[in-house]
């Protein structure tokens, strides 16, 4: 009896917790959403609103119609960005955390630590002779210049790895067994059984692609190649600071991650669950 | 099953890819394959930072139209964008490449740039118009005797305060230091504080006291910026009173906490000017940074954009010729780039002068601020220099001591001089 | 069959040949094969865009490079000297590790303890998981503005401020305040805000591979929820922990977004009152051109990543766990 009081204290207590952190995990999207709907002199007031006065859906409006800043190319360029970079991104990932964890070959240590050290050196600095070779090969102002160097995620190859070193022996034997090659059993085994695990990290591929910024500012130099990150910052400017309009177009940048997120949010954790990250 | 849905599933995935792929290779833009590049011998590139004003890009585009136009075998493609500070990094790194602008602009001359061979000298084009030039900006942009930059807009920054508010309060402009420290104290009341110079509570506030107290940042080739000591030791007294605006929405360079009356005094730039008349119509003035003592003198800072020719540029000729028209000759473009997108002052003194929006009311005074008071950081100054020079402003704030402070930072600041003069 | 075998531009494909050829290629060597085809484009990726920057960068980390990344002007080991004699940039090593250590454990634990929690409910469950990792979703960069100019601003209007008003706090400007250092609260909110529900989400699954029976046995032995948590799920999240505290550690000594975004005005880095190494090195190189001696940085940060986590390696054992052949 006693013990039964207690869980469902327990877990009421639980709920309460629960629901109290999860609105303020939601608050900054609130305020984001109501500053998008405000006017300057509402953003910059001294006093606090609940609500803005009307809802100004001419912010948003305003952001697609100024020429000045091509807002909705930002956007189409972004989300081919992010639609290249994250299948392409996850699947090489995949293909060399499978090779590492499974295809037992002399060299292996050296092959993962070469992958393992570039997390440890910060972009940041390697980013200008990055910029000069990409240059030199004519990428500046191109989608592949781009996307390319986002393409080689060893952060993805790790978690892949750690996702393969647990997978069960008997299928690849199976397959084996069948006449088919390594790669065959790479191809039409393991790839059909890690759906799950490439989608998830294709989504954390996605947000990386969608949210960078220092590489698109150097590399998309004309407008015609901004990202939507290159975009917003263009608000910023020095000299007037249109805020609504800097938060609206954020409302907007974020939307098609929030999107993302909700449709896919079962598999990313399923994915990421069986990763187990064992090592 | 499970295999053939994964074949489709995979199928659907190539598919995607491939379309993917597609639409990317036809979106990828040709830059240079804008419709006035069409006929034209040498397409230029010409570099701005992004404006704030409306029509500001629409109207560089217009100007470079004109260009070609007159001179059929030269089209200017104008890139633009990127705000103040990744501008200057945006810029770098395309100077290292193959893909460099053949014009840009430059928010802070560097005189770096010139001794690394970086920038293209311009003394030829400006012939005898020099003369014609607002001489501040022509020291500010010579290098070892050679001109290599010319300013499309000169900035003009002064003190704006609310002549209401500082009539109810008894006090008037101040005009030393200690005078702007009473007077921001007397103004703080409520929900109003008396100064605003930057989120930071820091802003320019360093270079203008050292300018104050009549001392330079770098003189000759030394960094000197320590004699000023006792000035930006004011910072503490400043800031001990808690009446100076932190941390506000906009930053000191948005007229924002102005015309919000969040501030009742701000240090902002002439830029903002038809914003603050829109919003107050004739309730501020414009005044100096104070001089700091007696011995000191009245400042207000000089800074703007300057245009420069890229010493690697293949057309360096054609680049140069443009600039000649559209910075020298054109007077009536130059007139519509200064005060039709916010208020700017032209550079040529005769142009300036015949300014309609610059020869009346606040905007006036402003400009005479600017003329008689101004001053330009050093063309030597570095952003390295400057964000050790601020950081020891700030721990001074803070109150560490100001001799020990400023003397180590420029210690440093010393050493990247000597560095940079090699 | 796919289609694709049917094109006329599908000439190279050598079905046939590799298929007798492969039979006749010795176990070894086709594992050989295979191991190449499936590596090989993630290593010429990152050696071309990665280890080529890498290189160059160390070369340059030798050289003296003011605006310029061409080699030759050699100086040994002037650039590091020079950094390591810079007082600001030690600090800013002194800093990070000091960060490092306060705010892993702290992101550990509240990620872990949410996963807790969200796991223990029945209903709702997906609600609070999107819920928590929504965030993730938000750019440093977004994120930063919302924190700066709408939750902690030094106006009233300011989220914190209006709550601190409702109890009689004057309005403070949180990111300005030096003392006591208010702007910490507005660094590591907004990093918790960020990072925790992504690993969260990590905990969760290392959570629902243990086995239930255990927790029965506990409960058997009238275990209460603290010590079934001592005893059962905490040993049982070990090489998760372990791989979880390894990403927090090398995301936290690359501290530089946040940070960057929280305290830039526009201008040049300066006023900030902390900065982490990345920021030193990003205004040595990317603002003020001086890339040799942005370069040397970069390895000595590399330097302090890399011992950092042989340490944690040693003291966790995390290294012998990883390769179990």
């Amino acid at each position: 009896m006693n013990r039964y009081r207690g869980t469902v204290a327990a877990s009421i207590a639980t709920y309460v917790v629960l629901c109290l952190l999860a609105v303020v995990f939601l608050i900054p999207f609130y305020v984001l959403l109501r500053n998008a709907f405000m006017t300057t002199p509402e953003v910059t007031a001294t006093d606090w609103h609940w609500l803005p006065s009307a809802l100004n859906w001419n912010n948003f409006t305003a952001l697609f119609d100024n020429p000045e800043r091509p807002f909705g190319r930002s956007l189409v360029n972004s989300l081919l960005i992010a639609v290249i970079t994250a299948p392409v991104s996850t699947l090489l990932a995949s293909m060399a955390g499978y090779a590492l964890a499974r295809i037992h070959v002399p060299g292996r240590a050296v092959v993962l630590s070469l992958i393992v050290g570039t997390l440890m050196i910060p972009q940041a600095v390697t980013f200008l002779p990055t910029f000069v070779v990409v240059g030199s090969m004519g990428g500046v102002n191109t989608m592949w210049g781009l996307i390319a160097p986002g393409l080689f995620n060893a952060f993805a190859v790790v978690l892949f790895r750690s996702f393969y070193a647990s997978f069960p022996a008997e299928i690849e034997e199976a397959g084996r067994l069948d006449g088919l090659s390594y790669l065959g059993v790479y191809g039409r085994i393991i790839l059909p059984n890690s759906v799950t695990m490439i989608a998830s990290l294709g989504a954390l591929s996605f947000i990386e692609a969608w949210n960078s910024f220092l590489w698109p500012l150097m590399i998309g130099q004309d407008p015609s190649s901004w990202t939507v990150q290159i975009a917003l910052s263009s608000f910023l400017t020095s000299q007037t600071v249109n805020l609504p309009e800097l938060f609206a177009g954020t409302a907007v940048a974020i939307l098609p991650l929030v999107v993302m997120f909700l449709v896919a949010q079962r598999h990313i954790v399923q994915g990421i669950a069986m990763s187990g990250l064992k090592s | 099953m499970s295999a053939r849905s994964a074949l489709s599933r995979r199928g659907f995935l190539g598919t995607s890819l491939l379309f993917v792929a597609g639409s990317a290779v036809a979106c990828s833009s040709n830059p240079q394959g804008t419709a006035a590049a069409k006929g034209a011998k040498v397409t230029l590139t010409q570099w701005y930072h992004q404006y704030g004003e409306e029509g500001t890009q629409a109207a560089v585009k217009r100007y470079a139209e004109e260009y070609t136009k007159a001179n059929p075998d030269v089209a200017v493609n104008v890139v633009w964008g990127a705000d103040t500070s990744q501008y200057e990094t945006k810029l770098n790194a395309a100077l290292l490449g193959a893909d460099a602008p053949d014009i840009f602009e430059l928010g802070d001359f560097r005189a770096e740039m010139a001794r690394k061979g970086q920038l293209e000298p311009l003394d030829d084009i400006y012939g005898s118009a020099k003369d014609g030039f607002n001489q501040a900006d022509l020291d500010y942009l010579t290098v070892d005797g050679k001109l290599y930059g010319m300013k499309t807009i000169d900035d003009v920054m002064v003190l704006y305060y609310r002549k209401s508010l500082l009539k109810k309060a008894g006090v008037t402009p101040p005009t030393t230091f200690a005078e702007l420290v009473d007077t921001a104290k007397e103004l703080t009341t409520g929900g109003v504080k008396g100064l605003f110079i930057g989120n930071d509570g820091i802003g320019d506030s360093p270079y203008l006291l050292a300018w104050s107290q009549g001392k330079d940042l770098i003189d000759g080739d030394k960094v000197v910026y320590a004699d000023a000591a006792k000035s930006i030791g004011g910072l503490r007294d400043l800031h001990s009173d808690k009446s100076v605006l932190l941390g506000f929405t906009t930053d000191w360079y948005d007229a924002g906490a102005f015309t919000q009356s969040a501030a009742a005094m701000q240090w902002c730039g002439l830029w903002a000017l038809p914003t603050i008349e829109k919003a107050l119509g004739d309730d501020f003035g414009v005044a100096p940074w104070p001089a700091y003592d007696k011995n000191g003198r009245p400042v207000a800072r000089l800074g703007g954009w300057t245009q420069a020719v890229n010493a690697k540029s293949k057309h360096k000729d054609e680049a140069k010729k443009y600039l000649q028209w559209l910075w020298i000759k054109q007077t009536d473009i130059q007139i519509d780039w200064a005060v039709k997108y916010g208020f700017h002052v032209p550079p040529q003194t005769e142009v300036a002068a015949r300014t309609p929006e610059l020869s009346k009311g606040a905007a006036k005074d402003a400009v005479a601020i600017g003329t008689k008071n101004g001053v330009s950081f050093p063309a030597e100054w570095t952003q390295a220099m400057q964000a050790g020079f601020i950081a020891a402003a700030a721990d001074i704030a803070k109150g560490a001591a100001p001799e020990k402070t400023l003397e180590k930072a420029q210690a440093k600041a010393q050493s990247d001089l000597d560095k940079q003069m090699g | 069959m796919t289609v694709t075998g049917t094109r006329p531009l599908d000439k190279t494909r050598p079905a046939p040949v590799t298929a007798t050829r492969r039979r006749r290629l010795t176990e070894r060597q086709s594992k050989a094969f295979a191991f190449v085809v499936l590596t090989a484009p993630m290593l010429i990726g990152l050696g071309v865009f990665r280890y080529v920057a890498i290189g160059w960068s160390f070369l340059l980390s030798f050289s003296e490079a003011r605006r310029t990344i061409s080699l030759g002007n050699w100086v040994g080991f002037d650039n590091y000297r020079q950094l390591l004699s810079d007082e600001r940039f030690r600090d800013s090593l002194t800093m990070i590790v000091l960060f490092t250590a306060l705010i892993v454990p702290v992101t550990f634990a509240a990620s872990l303890g949410l996963a807790v929690l969200v796991n223990r409910v029945k209903r709702g469950r997906a609600f609070f998981r999107t819920a928590f990792l929504l965030p993730a979703a938000v750019s440093y960069v977004a994120a930063a503005m919302i924190w700066k100019m709408a939750l902690f601003s030094g106006v009233p209007s300011g989220l914190a401020n209006t709550l601190g008003a409702l109890f009689g706090v004057d309005p403070t400007p949180w990111i300005q305040t030096t003392s006591p250092p208010l702007y910490w609260i507005v660094l590591v909110t907004l990093r918790l805000w960020l990072q925790v529900g992504l690993y969260m989400i990590l905990f969760i699954a290392g959570l629902q591979a243990i086995p239930p029976h255990l927790y029965e046995a506990a409960a058997l032995d009238g275990a209460g929820p603290w010590r079934t948590f001592r005893s059962v799920t905490f040993p049982m999240l070990r090489s998760t922990s372990v791989a979880i505290l390894l990403l927090m550690l090398i995301a936290a000594l690359q501290a530089f977004d946040e940070f960057y975004a929280i305290f830039s005005t526009g201008a040049s880095l300066g006023s900030e009152p902390v900065r982490t190494p990345l920021m030193h090195l990003y205004g040595v190189a990317l603002q003020d051109q001086d890339y040799g001696v942005g370069s040397a940085g970069a390895f000595l940060l590399t330097l302090l990543i890399v011992l950092v986590t042989l340490l944690q390696g040693r003291i966790l054992g995390f290294s012998r766990a990883g390769d179990k052949d």
